[in-house]
């Protein structure tokens, strides 16, 4: 019965998902290398951020595992948009699962640049800006501040067809501000949230774990802060927003759902579970079959707002 | 990549030296797709963990269908599989990574340093199925920490005691100095090895000196990994000539000559 239901699902701007299941930037590289995972449960493949240029990323230590969290601090290691367009989009155009490129940059002039390379490109689906990572040299600035926000969102939607999700970062005072701020500017929609800044120190060298000193914090943990974040969200903007923040079982992506979430996006757990995007897939569309739902748009505690994305 | 994902058995937990377990499973194709050098990521299940942890087969039997895995108690997680037992289930993800490069007829040198021992029961038995010479040099801190020689048969094994509680009085790096010191046709062989970052730069000086081509060693890195496969990009190596490798896919096995050690030093040791 689980198989007829509909989870379906529509980020706007003609992104239509057959699955709310995403993975998320940074989770599963350019989707080539995914052991385990099944694509036929996934909804959308969101990259590794991508850049201008072809960068390095940052010296080791990289990563920590934290109490039910990681850190990371990777530093947008990634091949750079040319090779992104030349080598991986010709094979993206012959799968069933759309992919999302995260952009990434130091300035708005970054953005734009990549966002126009990869406009009418086969095989690119989407765009997903990323103006909240931690770990590079002015990584956060464009995501905490509502103004700059909106600014880098127009400045890519006047450059690209594609449908165009943005995605905040939780390390600000009010996260709907900038929610409203790029939904004016012309986002389709919003991924919820980023890494939250944290750290950790060696106490026996004494000095911080991460060679950059702070990371992102990702995983179980962060999860009711993320809940919370699309709760927040979902009430207050009309455009589609999707959750992400330490979900790692099928209830934790309905807890997403039910809170307003159109689609849910996994991140750690793919390092762990791969196997997780097909559980999770088929746990929400056991969920929808038990509960007579027929599909995801019947799923929101708050209905008010949800007809604009299912 | 052959990618096993599937409970393995455990079969059997020993002692092998003092403060290390060793843990055989039951998982016949881990056991037949296996190199020596490879790892596999174990699921732990200690609370408030949530990554995989990375641990090298230290021997392989295919036509048992079991793996070996040699380890010490340094935190949850290792802390979680020390107390697994016979009939407990284990979720192994692997065979992953590039094991050791065993091609080659020149006399081999392995050189492992505290549970750096780990990974070379398996690598000493493929290297004398390959009639090649080993020399196993082991160093502890003392002799009760040494993993037995009857489990390299075939092998020289000397042994380096910080204490000189067994074997040479020292360190490992020197004891392998002065054993080949003076040797005709010290150029000529191939050096594996696996330790603390500390003793690999000690190598790394001694080869130097020695006038040895760093391309005569090979490394089994340990290093902080996440995911295993090179998806999360958490394990990066400084490379020699700048950027970096991946310990997960580009290793765990690597030429030495292939590594930035004064960038290594920066991130693992001080």
């Amino acid at each position: 019965m689980a198989d007829q239901v509909d989870l379906s699902v529509s980020l706007g701007r003609g992104l239509r998902l057959r699955s709310p299941v995403m993975v998320a930037s940074g989770t599963f590289g350019y989707g080539f290398d995914a052991h385990g995972a099944d694509r036929t449960a996934l909804g959308a493949i969101v990259t590794k951020g991508t850049t201008p240029g072809a960068r390095e990323g940052n010296a080791p230590t990289r990563i920590a595992e934290t109490p039910s969290a990681m850190l990371n601090a990777i530093g947008l290691q990634n091949p750079g948009v040319d090779h992104v367009v030349r080598v991986y989009a010709p094979k993206w155009a012959t799968w069933d699962v759309p992919v999302i490129v995260n952009v990434a940059g130091d300035a708005v002039d970054d953005y734009v640049a990549v966002a126009r390379r990869l406009d009418g490109v086969a095989g690119i689906a989407g765009l997903e800006l990323n103006i909240s990572c931690p770990n590079v040299a002015n990584g956060l600035q464009f995501g905490v501040d509502p103004r700059m926000a909106a600014q880098l969102t127009a400045g890519v939607r006047a450059v690209t067809r594609l449908p165009l999700l943005v995605k905040l970062t939780p390390n600000v005072t009010d996260i709907v501000a900038v929610g409203r701020a790029v939904e004016d500017a012309g986002a389709d929609g919003v991924s919820a949230i980023n890494t939250y800044l944290g750290m950790a120190i060696d106490i026996r060298r004494r000095r911080p774990v991460l060679s950059r000193g702070s990371g992102g914090l990702s995983g179980p943990a962060i999860k009711p802060l993320a809940l919370h974040a699309v709760w927040e969200l979902a009430a207050a903007l009309r455009i589609p927003v999707v959750g992400v923040g330490g979900i790692t079982t099928a209830a934790d992506a309905l807890e997403f759902l039910l809170a307003g979430a159109a689609a849910v996006q996994l991140g750690t757990v793919n390092y762990v579970r791969p196997q997780a995007v097909r559980e999770i897939h088929d746990g929400i569309a056991a969920y929808i079959a038990a509960h007579d739902l027929r599909h995801l748009g019947a799923l929101p505690i708050r209905q008010a707002r949800v007809e604009a994305h299912v | 990549m052959s990618l096993a994902l599937a409970p393995a058995v455990v079969v059997q937990r020993s002692t092998p030296m003092r403060d290390a377990i060793e843990l055989v499973v039951h998982h016949p194709p881990s056991a037949a797709a296996v190199k020596p050098g490879q790892f596999f990521q174990l699921a732990v299940a200690a609370p408030q963990t949530i990554l995989r942890r990375p641990y090298s087969a230290a021997w392989a039997d295919p036509q048992g269908g079991r793996i070996g895995f040699i380890f010490n108690v340094v935190g949850a997680g290792s802390g979680w599989l020390a107390v697994r037992h016979e009939g407990h289930e284990l979720d192994l993800l692997g065979p992953l990574g590039r094991g050791f490069s065993l091609e080659g007829e020149r006399p081999v040198i392995c050189m492992a340093g505290g549970l750096g021992v780990a990974v070379f029961p398996g690598v000493v038995q493929a290297l004398v199925a390959r009639k090649r010479r080993v020399t196993m040099l082991l160093g502890a801190r003392t002799s009760s920490q040494l993993l037995p020689a009857d489990r390299f048969t075939g092998a020289d094994v000397l042994t380096a005691t910080d204490d000189g509680s067994a074997g040479y009085h020292g360190s490992v790096v020197n004891l392998f100095t002065s054993t080949l010191r003076g040797r005709v046709g010290v150029e000529a062989v191939d050096i594996l090895t696996c330790g603390p970052t500390p003793m690999l730069q000690a190598l790394i000086e001694n080869v130097r000196q020695l006038g040895l081509p760093l391309e005569s060693i090979q490394v089994a890195l340990e290093t902080p990994m996440g995911c295993g496969v090179g998806t999360c990009l958490g394990c990066a190596i400084p490379r020699a000539g700048g950027g970096y490798l991946l310990s997960c896919i580009d290793g765990p096995c690597v030429r030495a000559d292939r590594i930035d050690w004064g960038r290594m030093t920066d991130a693992f040791h001080g």
